[in-house]
């Protein structure tokens, strides 16, 4: 197999981002230890752990919130919640769209006329509004659970990425040898066209994972969503809620939006990345 | 491998329409291969030149013969069977003996996997060879057979290799095969010179060493003259012309044949259009784009 | 073009004086595995009115030779020395090389025009011709747009297309049409060199045919100097006046293009040469070129063509043969880089590059 180092080398837009995102999962994997070793032996988002509305100091490197809980504490459970979340959703928006997208795309047809037919209702669906009339009425959802609603309203992008993706590799000539070959049809989508297409079903669940943290982040600072999981949204909006800004209490208000800016820069670079590498005219190697 | 027996494939009015939106100019469909009948047959071995410009269907007809894509009407049949209402078994002996050379030689390999995968593949399901051991040897005799030192092509990923090592590849993994048909579908029309003068060499070989009967399509009437042959002009989906190279060549009887020759460049400084009369050129008309059927020909 | 610079062109022209005097041209590539040099030390002359043609294989380093003259090297390739020096019909002589970005781009269109490969699929598919002709003339010189519309009959004349093209799209004329469209363009200022970059490849025959003939109709009706750059020996044939070889970043031959086909120098000539289909005649085996091509990461050492060379001899594996002309008694002999004629070559000044 080609390349899992070559691709990884062949571009720093990429290392870059990998790097980013890999830093922030392993933060949000590892946010119980983390969050003890913060604590320093209690527990640091326990209501009334410090004083309330601390600026940065050495005991709360990023200060405290209104209830007296280390902000630095809470962004890390945040983080790992916007992950979960937005991971799950990303795994079965992902594995949804990729099945729909190799159907559709290599038997062609009419297989290929209803699926992207139904891929591009859900896409014309206006999801927001969706969101926010079934979070008004469900209140009380788990991780889980959400992650399962946003799933439904990403799966289709993936699918239709993919599927043009597999429709350009279908008439490769590497397939036609893969049927004189005697191969079957699965055997070719599993062997000729998935390895193929990995870096691009790795993108779809990379902006699927995204795509659902933002949206529930959207949510939570209107204030609909679950409010009792930490996450980074809800952060937000107390942020927005409790008037930080102008407390001039602003890590509430900047860490979420930091951490979010950062997810979203990582994701891009690799997008970025991965197109240098699959488009030769943009890598900086060339010929005679 | 040859058996003694005499291997047939009948192509018997083949047509191939191809229909969609993009077609409206033509009346919604393309016919892009014309109630086409000729026979290829293994005894005697030979070479049949299958010549066309871009959009003449020879492609098409290729993909038609090799088992890819069922015609519109008209059948294909190998030693008297339709190919495409074979069982499971006459299919896979089907293809074990009729097997094609593509023009591209970036696309032909995955670009995922090593080049050795490309030689594997066919060993396994083909059934080649009855152990590791033998299939290498296998690998490196036919590697050896068409000039390639398996050092210099075992290992590597297909960006190492040249476009006319990647070509001749193709030519080892037949060699492997021992197929009685070999469908060359523009095979040096993305080679240089010097390295197409090797490969079209090879083909020659296959024939007069392995007893193997190959279809040349191209559209480069030299290479055509070149290897000689049997020869079948192709023009809008039909053949308008066919016999002996050295015949057809050089005494062209049909129209778009003499056009065809006429515009062909001549090697030859002394022998130049300019120092002759023009020859009025008849121009195709209409490029016709398919977005969303697939095209005729690359 | 007018009927008095047509004939002051003729006047030029017969002379064969140059236009364009290349020397040590460089050009290299920056890449992952290293610095490719894919020009590397290219001396030619053109000469105005006559068409040269530049041969060799994928991977000789032409075209990157044509991009490097009209100075369109694009990261991350770039000129690593050399100079280019143009004669204007009017005007001091000037080194492309040394001019600004903006400066090369007064010189390109005008005097100096590209025809790149495939470059018929660049028309603007929902503009009409007339209006694309309109686009490229005023963008490029400051006549204004409705003088610009009035040219455009003339110059598809120029290409043998009849003037009512101009109100056609794209998409409704042939391959040849579109072709010859794309010509007309490219010298629709006025040029006094079209280069074009493999004029005929993947084209069908007959459309070949018809660019070929434009191509020549160019030089013998309007006096323009191309330079023809493919690796398809027949079209050099039937169009260059002379022929320059290219093998691994550097001029191998230069010379008449009879006696490149009929009497070659050089010993990769002669496999190019021998590599070339005929239709009629005896059929016998060709032999082509043994070996495979050397990488411009890495080129051989010595005279480059060594590893591959019938001829081979302990010399070339250590020391590089100059370009330099086959003394023969004619005016003007063939040039050749190769140890078998160092004894028959005169080495001598940057005058004697001539060919």
């Amino acid at each position: 197999m080609r390349g899992v180092r070559g691709i990884w080398n062949s571009s720093n837009k990429l290392k870059i981002g990998l790097l980013i995102i890999l830093f922030f999962v392993v933060v949000a994997v590892l946010n119980e230890p983390i969050v003890r070793m913060i604590g320093r032996g209690k527990d640091p988002i326990e209501t009334a752990a410090y004083m309330p509305w601390q600026l940065p100091n050495r005991t709360n490197w990023l200060g405290t919130d209104r209830y007296g809980r280390d902000i630095l504490a809470l962004a890390v459970k945040g983080l790992a919640a916007s992950l979960q979340v937005g991971a799950v959703a990303g795994l079965i928006s992902t594995f949804i769209g990729v099945l729909v997208a190799f159907l559709a795309g290599y038997k062609g047809g009419r297989v290929d006329s209803i699926l992207s037919g139904v891929a591009d209702m859900f896409l014309v669906v206006p999801s927001l509004p969706i969101l926010i009339v079934l979070s008004a009425y469900v209140t009380n959802l788990n991780l889980f659970t959400i992650g399962l609603i946003l799933a439904i309203f990403s799966w289709a992008l993936a699918a239709r990425v993919i599927r043009s993706q597999v429709l350009s590799l279908r008439t490769r000539p590497y397939v036609e040898l893969a049927k004189v070959n005697n191969m079957g049809d699965l055997e070719i989508i599993f062997q000729e066209l998935v390895p193929n297409l990995l870096p691009f079903i790795a993108v779809g669940f990379a902006n699927a994972v995204l795509g659902s943290i933002f949206a529930l982040v959207g949510l939570e600072v209107i204030g609909l969503g679950p409010s009792n999981v930490i996450d980074l949204g809800l952060m937000l909006n107390w942020a927005i809620g409790w008037g930080t800004l102008s407390l001039g209490m602003w890590p509430l208000f900047v860490t979420p939006i930091f951490i979010l800016g950062m997810l979203f820069f990582a994701v891009n670079l690799i997008n970025i990345g991965l197109e240098e590498t699959y488009n030769p005219r943009l890598r900086k190697v060339a010929g005679a | 491998m040859t058996d003694g027996r005499e291997h047939r494939i009948e192509v018997q009015h083949v047509t191939q329409e191809f229909r969609g939106a993009a077609f409206r100019s033509t009346g919604g469909k393309l016919v892009a291969v014309n109630d086409v009948t000729f026979a290829l047959t293994d005894n005697p071995p030979q070479i049949i030149n299958l010549v066309g410009q871009s959009g003449s269907g020879k492609s098409t007809l290729a993909r038609i013969i090799l088992g890819l894509q069922k015609p519109t009407s008209g059948t294909v049949t190998f030693n008297g069977k339709d190919i495409y209402r074979l069982s499971r078994r006459d299919r896979a002996e089907f293809l074990r003996m009729v097997q094609p050379v593509f023009q591209d030689p970036y696309g032909i390999f995955n670009p995922f996997y090593r080049v050795d995968r490309v030689l594997w593949k066919p060993i396994k399901k083909f059934r080649l060879a009855k152990s590791r051991s033998q299939g290498l040897e296998l690998i490196e005799r036919s590697l050896r057979a068409v000039d390639l030192r398996p050092e210099d092509v075992l290992g590597r990923y297909p960006h190492q290799l040249s476009g006319g090592q990647r070509q001749r590849v193709m030519l080892a993994r037949i060699h492997m095969l021992q197929p009685r048909f070999i469908i060359a579908d523009e095979p040096v029309s993305m080679l240089d010179a010097a390295v197409r003068v090797a490969f079209l060499n090879l083909l020659i070989d296959f024939r007069d060493k392995y007893g193997m009967t190959t279809l040349f399509i191209t559209h480069d009437l030299s290479t055509s003259y070149y290897v000689g042959g049997e020869i079948m002009v192709m023009h809008k989906g039909r053949i308008v012309e066919s016999g002996r190279v050295d015949d057809v060549l050089l005494h062209p009887q049909h129209p778009y044949t003499r056009t065809l020759l006429a515009s062909v460049p001549v090697p030859d400084p002394d022998a130049r259009w300019r120092d002759k009369a023009a020859v009025a050129i008849e121009e195709e008309e209409v490029v016709v784009e398919s977005p969303n059927m697939e095209a005729p020909n690359p | 073009m007018t009927q008095e610079s047509i004939a002051r062109e003729r006047t030029r022209s017969a002379e064969g004086e140059p236009l364009l005097e290349v020397r040590d041209l460089r050009v290299y590539y920056r890449t992952v595995a290293g610095i490719s040099r894919a020009v590397d030390g290219v001396d030619l002359e053109v000469r105005r009115g006559e068409i040269l043609g530049i041969a060799g294989e994928s991977g000789s380093g032409k075209s990157t030779l044509t991009t490097a003259l009209l100075r369109l090297t694009k990261p991350p390739g770039f000129i690593a020395g050399g100079s280019v020096i143009f004669h204007p019909r009017e005007g001091a002589p000037v080194d492309l090389m040394k001019l600004s970005d903006s400066q090369v781009r007064e010189y390109r269109w005008r005097n100096l025009s590209y025809l790149p490969q495939g470059s018929m699929n660049s028309l603007n598919p929902v503009m009409k011709i007339e209006d694309q002709f309109v686009d490229v003339i005023t963008q490029h010189s400051d006549i204004p747009a409705r003088k610009a519309r009035e040219m455009v009959p003339s110059l598809l004349e120029q290409v043998g297309l009849d003037p009512h093209v101009a109100r056609m799209y794209p998409h409704e004329l042939s391959g040849g049409m579109k072709q010859r469209v794309i010509i007309a363009m490219s010298v629709a200022l006025n040029s006094d060199l079209v280069v074009a970059d493999e004029p005929t490849t993947a084209l069908d025959v007959h459309i070949q045919r018809v660019v070929i003939q434009t191509l020549a109709s160019l030089r013998d009706e309007f006096g323009m100097t191309v330079i023809l750059v493919t690796h398809d020996m027949a079209v050099h044939a039937e169009l260059a006046d002379r022929v320059a070889v290219m093998y691994a970043g550097k001029i191998v031959e230069v010379s008449d293009v009879h006696q490149i086909f009929k009497d070659p120098k050089h010993p990769y000539t002669q496999g190019l040469i021998a590599s070339i289909p005929k239709i009629g005649g005896e059929r016998r085996r060709l032999s082509g070129i043994g070996g495979n091509a050397p990488s411009p990461l890495n080129w051989p050492p010595g005279c480059r063509f060594h590893p591959r060379c019938p001829y081979v001899m302990d010399v070339c594996r250590q020391q590089e043969p100059p370009l330099l002309p086959l003394v023969n008694g004619r005016q003007r002999p063939p040039v050749v880089a190769c140890h078998l004629y160092t004894q028959q070559q005169v080495s001598g000044g940057s005058d004697d590059r001539r060919s």
